[in-house]
């Protein structure tokens, strides 16, 4: 391993806690997080009173509100006055905005989070509204049908098969089993699956995430405070996003290259990666990502059960780096990795590298 | 109030006009006329047409159009067997990438071939044009299989078009919290519910379901009831200008109330039989409910207004300020 001295500049993953993640919650998305920010400041063994800056991931459109994020800082607690910020992005953006934070050395402690009610309407009609308002959102172009026509150039080009992708489901489905956050799981028979009508061809319902209400809160600190409040911080060693274009058609959907950016960016290659949690919401992403990412056989991918497993829109991502930092702290893992990404086609994507205490 | 009442829907509708700018006016203007256009951008005619390269980030906009198409090959595709309101046809069909001839990336549209049997990759299409077409992606209801153009007719833009609408809508359930449930019961009944925070003992209404100060739950171990006098702190005269909904025709009053021995201000409150030159700030006043509740939803609004109760004014100066 090329482990580099840590100096107190670096960063550590010091707590973390998701939310129950389920069809449709009867909370309020304010009530999901106020659950998951206790939760998360609990397991780092601080309060919220010693949180100096937060930072939020939800989504405008997903709750019906404009400035919706603002009923959510009831959860954080904010009196006296906090610092706060929100991304309309998912919570592993929201951690990036507080990593940098952090980076700037005046203060210690950093929460961030991300939450969605998916159930709070159709995500089909919400999906839309967030593309080029003059060439797609007109046409209703939603995700499913952008991952689906992302599928075919790689069905067609060999990439990845039918078959391969219902290996997939069938695996993603297996590992949760032995998760507490699965909202699909169980034993699956590959050629049952592939009996299946398809929902948007090439994609059949296992080829899809659930949709899910949930929400998740990660607490960082820097080096010398997390070493203070914790026995084995996690300590971010690589964090960088990468975008590529919006529309499509001007890209070719065989290759991820912003994925290959912000890899090398975060140091991926540096050392081998033993669990990778990857924000693959459809089957057929993940041989993409896994490639794109420079990840060979011996990287577990998405233990957990990963985004099939359950999908908590705006938190999908920030979960990954929960789950990948307990490979490490519980897992005994010593490298692991998250990835998520936002946009059609996987068109805008971030990578946290994360590594044990030596 | 049934207790079965636990989420509310609400369908928000967005409706957007854009501007076009020069480049996707000229592309919008040319699908009045029944054709396609794409931009040059080195060796490469780029469809849709941006301002920019989409590699280079090259400013294009002072660059030639040219038309291409009306065919193409489909370069990927998939099946949508059941639409959803805001796509461009109501029966199954296909979205595709289509590199039409004489561009070099993919328009995404819809492809009407009735069968996905008649779907495949690298298949020839062309549109099939609405009669009445206004500058708009869905000028082209959708690419047919074949080789020429279908339908249009009709007039073309008689001037170029320069802006557009897009108007989504969107349905959203919201839940409603059993706080909220009881704190409508009680207000159907003439009462204020607050629910008080065991650490802090602030006092809030509308059945919150946790303080925001020491991020607890509250529920109903933690309800109380609040008096139904206090003192106006605050007031606004509010003179109206006449907007969808607007019932109120002449100034009125909203009034800030701090409630008698607690900590609670109800805010934005109706004032009853006072002029509005004789507001006060410091004026004794008492809740007034009416006999029916007002149905509203799910809410039951049966306050109709604070009355004054003659008692002497509080002069207490810093009254004022007790806005929240």
């Amino acid at each position: 391993m090329a482990a580099r001295a840590r100096t107190s500049d670096d960063i550590a993953i010091i707590g973390w806690n998701i939310s129950p993640m389920v069809r449709k919650t009867d909370k309020t998305e304010a009530q999901m997080l106020l659950e998951a920010i206790t939760g998360a400041v609990g397991d780092a063994g601080i309060t919220r009173r010693e949180v100096d800056f937060t930072c939020a991931g939800s989504c405008d459109y997903v709750a019906g509100q404009a400035f919706s994020f603002v009923q959510n800082i009831d959860a954080v607690g904010a009196w006296p006055p906090k610092r706060d910020s929100h991304v309309e992005m998912d919570g592993t953006w929201a951690l990036y905005e507080a990593w940098v934070r952090l980076l700037l050395g005046d203060i210690d402690v950093a929460l961030a989070t991300g939450s969605g009610r998916s159930s709070t309407a159709d995500p089909n009609l919400i999906y839309p509204a967030e593309m080029d308002p003059y060439y797609l959102a007109p046409l209703g172009t939603d995700a499913m049908s952008f991952a689906a026509l992302q599928a075919r150039a790689l069905i067609d080009s060999g990439a990845v098969t039918e078959r391969q992708m219902a290996d997939i489901a069938v695996r993603a489905r297996r590992d949760a089993k032995g998760s507490d956050y699965a909202q699909v799981s169980g034993d699956f028979d590959a050629d049952a699956l592939l009996a299946t009508d398809y929902v948007r061809a090439p994609l059949r319902k296992h080829d899809l995430p659930p949709i899910t209400d949930g929400a998740c809160a990660v607490v960082i600190a820097r080096a010398d405070k997390a070493r203070e409040l914790c026995e084995n911080p996690v300590w971010i060693t690589g964090f960088a996003h990468c975008s590529e274009l919006h529309y499509p058609g001007m890209r070719d959907l065989r290759r991820a290259d912003a994925i290959t950016s912000a890899a090398k960016a975060a140091g991926v290659e540096e050392a081998p990666v033993e669990v990778a949690e990857i924000q693959t919401a459809f089957t057929h992403e993940e041989p993409l990502v896994s490639s794109a990412l420079g990840l060979g056989a011996d990287t577990a991918i998405n233990p957990s059960g990963g985004p099939l497993a359950a999908n908590p829109i705006m938190a999908t991502g920030l979960v990954r780096v929960a789950e990948a930092a307990r490979a490490v702290r519980d897992g005994g893992k010593h490298r692991t990795l998250a990835h998520s990404t936002s946009g059609p086609c996987l068109q805008q994507n971030i990578v946290c590298v994360m590594e044990g205490s030596d | 109030m049934s207790d079965s009442v636990t989420s509310t829907s609400a369908t928000i509708t967005f409706p957007y006009k854009r501007s076009l700018g020069p480049v996707m006016s000229a592309f919008m203007t040319a699908l009045t006329e029944q054709r396609l256009l794409g931009i040059r951008s080195g060796d490469r005619v780029i469809c849709p047409p941006r301002e920019w390269d989409p590699d280079t980030a090259a400013d294009l906009s002072d660059t030639d159009l040219v038309e291409v198409g009306p065919a193409g090959t489909v370069e990927s595709w998939c099946w949508v067997a059941t639409p959803s309101s805001q796509h461009p046809l109501d029966h199954p069909f296909a979205f595709a990438t289509i590199k039409l001839d004489g561009a070099d990336t993919g328009l995404l549209h819809a492809v009407d071939a009735g069968s996905i049997d008649a779907m495949s990759t690298g298949m020839r299409v062309a549109p099939r044009w609405r009669g009445e077409r206004k500058g708009h992606i869905t000028d082209v209801e959708a690419f047919v299989p074949g080789e020429s153009a279908e339908g249009g007719g009709g007039e073309s833009a008689a001037e170029p078009v320069t802006m557009m609408e897009y108007n989504a809508a969107i349905t959203y359930t919201t839940p409603i919290t059993p706080n909220e449930v009881r704190a409508a019961a009680a207000n159907a009944e003439g009462r204020f519910l607050g629910l008080r925070c065991p650490t802090c003992e602030r006092i809030y209404l509308g059945g919150r379901g946790y303080c925001p100060v020491d991020s607890l739950p509250l529920g109903e171990e933690h309800e109380v009831d609040l008096p139904q006098r206090g003192t106006v702190t605050n007031f606004t005269i509010i003179t109206p200008i006449q907007y969808p909904g607007q019932t109120e025709t002449d100034p009125f009053a909203r009034v800030h109330v701090l409630l008698d021995g607690v900590e609670v201000v109800v805010p934005y409150q109706a004032l009853l039989d006072v002029p509005v030159g004789d507001v006060r700030i410091g004026m004794r006043v008492a809740a007034m409910w009416g006999d029916q509740p007002q149905s509203s939803g799910w809410t039951a609004v049966n306050l109709e207004g604070w009355m004054p109760t003659g008692e002497p004014d509080d002069d207490d100066p810093n009254l004022a300020n007790r806005i929240c």
